[in-house]
């Protein structure tokens, strides 16, 4: 058995991928652990150095399909790929395809990992530091909790969203900064950078809350549907999440008759005569 | 009056309008620009409200007084609403803050008639030119044109607009004109012909100024009247062929606050809104006409989708075999739509396909199984009259609480 460790990165489990390869090492006698658990199991078998004869020949796409897939935090995240590329580059391409058992995986975590970049895209919420905290600091700062290791590459979005703006996400992992000109990624968040983008505050959020409670048609209320789109788990890091529980109990008592919002409701009317504008 | 009112209400007034797309944009970016804003083709979905709806722009009303008089319009001139109206630097300053924020992807601007169509266009067309050259906006822009607005004006729109979009309004010029006797359906055609037109001026010429590069959408209100499906789903047909629409968005009636008598007060239709909208992508598709979904005048069935229901009014057509069918005729499955057509396509290339690939893709395995074939599969039930299928396949509605003296 051939333990491994690739530090979660990408490059370095092609490396390794690409000589276990030359050597034709069976998946079966190979695996990829955390750094501890690496240790654990000693390599009992003599691990050539430098490459091996075997040449494989892979399809272009398959490269990106893992580098995709290598995203995926979960288990056997870079054994699968391992088993994947072996498969391939032995005249298999099913196991890049839906339908086959390994190649179904493979696609899942692919779309796993699409739809976390598409949450950091859609759900991160920048919020401006006072004008006075200098041009030292970003001006945006959000806080965010991907559930794969998508920050680096699917943040990338936001350099052509916010311009010459300074920008920063931090998470419990990684934290990128964009000072105007580039894009710098930190594989360990700075503590700085978390505690700057958990602590700020929002003063002017009220636009914004008061937009999402009164673009909402409580006649129309279909929590199932939001809830699939939009998972429970990004509520507590949204300014909105914490008005979407009142807004569906106060669908459900009554609201539900019309479409309007209650404090709309409340306010008096205007009838038009006709010609008048 | 203050902003935050303003918005509280010109929001409320904006709700009843179903679209919220930002997508069809080209690809834009403020990477080392002054200003802000990109697009990518793709929409983005920032929120959904709790009816499941998705926020992708600012959608708000310029303002909400109107001249006119549309029965199921909550903004309708002797409906009892509060009335607001911003100017356009405050749509600017909103849109602005909500896109750092990155609460929206751009703005979607509609309003009520006041003054006169070409007044109304213009303040819309003025909110759209201060984003793009006052501010170097490069975000979407969503425009409701008024349909009596001078062609001019709507060129102007386009300049600025990644979409415009005219209202259709009511599936038929019948209920057009009892529902909204100020609107002519000749001129709301006529807008969308200028759109068009518009459109087609600068494809191909990559120099030309842009012009809505989005395309034009428009809504239908469902329900309001008494128009059946198949009539809407034809009408819908025309205007894809004849305006080239990238959308018809079908909005089931919600009942208005002070409700005239001439529209329902009831719960809006929304199964009935899920359906047309299924149809609707098995014409833009799909390649289906309405034709083949309706063989006369009547709607759509609401306990199963519209694709079984043609599956089970051709049975002839059925089983068939995945491993030789035209992908056209896979996708016509029911429960295998155009991705696993192409996932199976690709499967096929490399290895005959057996049932439990089907299992593993994603697809609606229990709507499927009669009307396929695999190497190792052949449906039982493919010998069942339809009417028996459609008995096992249909959904069955949530079970209900039963009154105290039901």
């Amino acid at each position: 058995m051939i333990s491994l460790e690739c530090d979660n990165l990408f490059s370095t489990w092609r490396e390794q991928a690409r000589w276990l390869l030359s050597h034709q090492v069976d998946p079966s006698q190979v695996s990829w652990g955390e750094v501890q658990a690496a240790d654990l199991f000693a390599t009992d078998e003599p691990i050539p150095p430098g490459m091996g004869p075997f040449q494989a020949r892979i399809p272009k796409a398959l490269l990106q399909l893992l580098e995709s897939a290598a995203c995926y935090q979960g288990d056997q995240r870079w054994s699968l790929l391992y088993e994947v590329l072996w498969r391939v580059s032995h005249g298999d391409r099913t196991a890049m395809l839906a339908g086959d058992k390994l190649g179904s995986e493979l696609q899942r975590r692919i779309k796993q990992v699409s739809r976390e970049a598409h949450h950091l895209h859609a759900f991160v919420r920048f919020i401006a530091l006072p004008a006075e905290a200098g041009p030292e600091l970003p001006e945006y700062v959000a806080w965010h909790e991907p559930a794969h290791d998508i920050l680096k590459s699917a943040s990338e979005h936001f350099i052509g969203r916010m311009g010459r703006h300074r920008w920063m996400i931090a998470t419990p992992l990684d934290g990128v900064y964009y000072d105007g000109e580039q894009l710098i990624h930190q594989r360990q968040c700075p503590e700085a950078w978390q505690q700057l983008a958990q602590n700020v505050e929002d003063p002017h959020s009220a636009m914004w809350l008061t937009y999402y409670s009164h673009i909402f048609n409580p006649a129309r209320l279909n929590p199932k549907v939001m809830e699939g789109h939009l998972p429970s788990r990004f509520w507590k890091n949204l300014p909105e999440g914490k008005l979407i529980p009142g807004l569906i109990s106060e669908a459900r008592t009554g609201k539900q008759k019309d479409g309007q919002a209650k404090l709309v409701g409340a306010k008096p009317g205007k009838r038009i005569l006709s010609g008048q504008g | 009056m203050q902003l935050i009112e303003k918005l509280s209400i010109l929001a409320d007034a904006a709700k009843y309008d179903a679209s919220c797309a930002s997508s069809g944009a080209p690809k834009r970016s403020s990477e080392g620009k002054a200003g802000l804003g990109s697009t990518n083709g793709m929409g983005i979905c920032h929120s959904y409200t709790p009816d499941g709806r998705c926020v992708s722009l600012l959608k708000v009303l310029l303002t909400n007084f109107c001249l006119y008089d549309c029965q199921y319009c909550v903004n309708r001139r002797s409906s009892d609403v509060p009335r607001a109206r911003f100017s356009p630097e405050e749509v600017v300053t909103l849109t602005l803050d909500f896109y750092k924020r990155n609460c929206v992807s751009g703005l979607f601007l509609s309003s009520g008639i006041i003054r006169s169509s070409d007044y109304t266009m213009e303040q819309l067309v003025r909110v759209a030119k201060l984003l793009r050259e006052e501010h170097d906006f490069r975000g979407y822009i969503h425009l409701k044109t008024i349909p009596d607005a001078d062609p001019a004006l709507i060129a102007e729109a386009g300049r600025y607009a990644d979409r415009l979009s005219v209202n259709i309004e009511l599936p038929t010029d019948a209920s057009l004109q009892t529902l909204a006797p100020e609107k002519q359906i000749g001129s709301i055609k006529q807008a969308m012909q200028t759109i068009y037109t518009g459109e087609q001026t600068v494809l191909n010429e990559p120099r030309a100024p842009r012009f809505a590069p989005a395309g034009q959408s428009t809504q239908m209100i469902v329900g309001a009247d008494d128009t059946d499906d198949s009539t809407i789903l034809h009408g819908a047909e025309a205007l894809y062929g004849n305006f080239k629409l990238r959308r018809v968005y079908y909005s089931a009636f919600s009942p208005i606050p002070n409700s005239p008598k001439s529209v329902p007060l009831a719960a809006p239709p929304l199964m009935r809104e899920h359906r047309l909208y299924q149809a609707d992508f098995l014409l833009r598709s799909y390649g289906f006409s309405a034709n083949e979904l309706f063989a006369g005048p009547g709607d759509l069935a609401l306990d199963i989708d519209p694709k079984l229901a043609w599956a089970l009014e051709h049975r002839e057509v059925f089983p068939l075999d995945l491993n030789r069918a035209e992908p056209t005729l896979i996708a016509r499955i029911p429960g295998i739509g155009l991705r696993t057509t192409q996932r199976l396509v690709d499967l096929r290339r490399e290895r005959k396909i057996r049932f439990e690939d089907l299992a593993r893709m994603r697809c609606v395995l229990a709507k499927a199984k009669p009307f396929f074939i695999t190497s190792d599969y052949h449906p039982q039930q493919a010998d069942s009259t339809s009417v028996l299928l459609r008995e096992q396949l249909r959904d069955r509605p949530q079970p209900q609480q039963m009154g105290l003296w039901g």
